[in-house]
């Protein structure tokens, strides 16, 4: 079993070991009608040993992150994913909370539309939301309200769509873009009295 | 008494010969291919047997060495230190990514060729290069200073427009601080505008 497995890495008599890895699955079972209480969101369930996982609508999702926020231990929204679904015209946003408590990842997952993508921010419940919005916006273009800074995060100088995103054709947009060096049979000639661009040859602009 | 870079007198000669046995590198290591440096540095292949050691400003370095890909963002440092650097000045593309985009032919953030933003002395091909490989071309570039057959980088005050073209069309303008037709004034090489 998954869960013995884990008990055998953490056997160090320091680390408190979660009630869920005794192989009872009370801490997950409580979580699950912790929300179910709260959002009257059903459709959470468990789908592995501290693993649960459910949709939520996307107005309904901060009210869960609160919820989840203020149980004890659920300290660390460890990541916000983002999938596009092209043929359906979503995108889907996974929010992974992990507690260290309980040793149990909640994953919320939405669905917004693709063209009018927004969300509202978690950022005032875990700071590092900022940066996990700031780079789903960069790389997909969703937009999260009340996050305050949206700026270009790795991509400084990029003026191109968002490139993650499943339209984006990341070949054509090289081609267009770089330019690209010709095939040179006679390279090992051409090196010879050090290298020259093929500048020459009409192959120059980028 | 004028004279240009390209002929040679008798203390040029003295000069190159005491040079090509006194390279500093710096060495760029964003790419994976930095892992082949240091057996290439240490005993193993002892890179010090041929006058060769890194440095760790770019204003004391005569070799750049690009070990691989290039996104336009490091580009954008990369050609800052490339023209901090004193000339003359060498740069090693290193490694196939920087021949022709190596693996990330497709990328959408990586250049593809080098040569296009800052003129390269000659490349090392494969992915990645041995040492073996590293230590051949830093023989035959030492031959070429030694026959004062290595001048890549006057190309870059000859054809700076071109350079600055290229550097712009990927990340704009930048200020690098460093006056480059006055630089070339100084070499007594070719007409740059600014
Ligand atoms: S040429 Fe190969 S080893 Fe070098 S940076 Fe590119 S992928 Fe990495």
């Amino acid at each position: 079993m998954i869960a013995d497995n884990y008990l055998a890495h953490t056997a160090d008599p320091r680390v408190r070991k979660p009630e869920a890895a005794t192989g009872s699955p009370r801490i997950e079972e409580e979580i699950i009608k912790a929300i179910q209480d709260a959002t009257g969101n059903e459709s959470f369930s468990l789908k592995a040993p501290r693993r649960i996982e459910g949709p939520v609508d996307s107005d309904r999702l901060h009210t869960l992150a609160s919820l989840i926020w203020s149980r004890v231990g659920f300290q660390h929204l460890s990541a916000i994913s983002c999938v596009d679904w092209l043929a359906e015209d979503e995108f889907e946003l996974v929010y992974h909370f992990w507690s260290y408590r309980d040793f149990c990842l909640v994953s919320a997952k939405t669905r917004i539309p693709r063209e009018t993508a927004s969300m509202p921010t978690v950022s005032d419940l875990w700071q590092p939301a900022l940066f996990f919005e700031r780079d789903i916006h960069e790389m997909f273009g969703v937009v999260f309200e009340g996050n305050p800074d949206l700026e270009k995060y790795i991509l400084s100088d990029w003026d191109g769509p968002p490139p993650m995103r499943k339209d984006f054709i990341t070949r054509e947009f090289a081609h267009d873009h770089f330019h690209f060096r010709d095939y040179e049979p006679d390279w090992d000639e051409l090196v010879k009295g050090g290298y020259h661009s093929n500048r020459g040859e009409g192959g120059t602009d980028v | 008494m004028e004279k240009t870079i390209t002929q040679r007198s008798a203390w040029d000669k003295v000069l190159t010969k005491l040079q090509k046995r006194s390279l500093w590198m710096l060495h760029y290591c964003t790419g994976c291919g930095a892992v082949e440096l240091p057996p290439t540095m240490t005993a193993r292949f002892d890179m010090e047997r041929f006058g060769i050691m890194p440095m760790v400003t770019p204003r004391q370095a005569d070799i750049l060495l690009i070990t691989g890909y290039l996104s336009v963002k490091t580009l954008k440092r990369v050609v800052l230190i490339y023209e901090q650097m004193q000339s003359p000045k060498y740069v090693v593309g290193f490694g196939s990514c920087t021949i022709n985009g190596g693996m990330y032919w497709n990328s959408y953030a990586t250049i593809k060729s080098l040569d296009q933003y800052i003129p390269v002395e000659f490349y090392l091909a494969g992915c990645m290069p041995r040492p073996e490989a590293i230590i051949e071309g830093f023989t035959e570039l030492i031959d070429r200073i030694g026959e004062g057959k290595a001048n890549s980088w006057e190309d870059y005050y000859k054809n700076y427009e071109f350079y600055r073209k290229n550097q712009e069309h990927v990340f704009g303008t930048i200020d690098t601080r460093t006056d480059i037709p006055d630089d070339a004034k100084y070499f007594k090489i070719g007409e740059v505008e600014k």
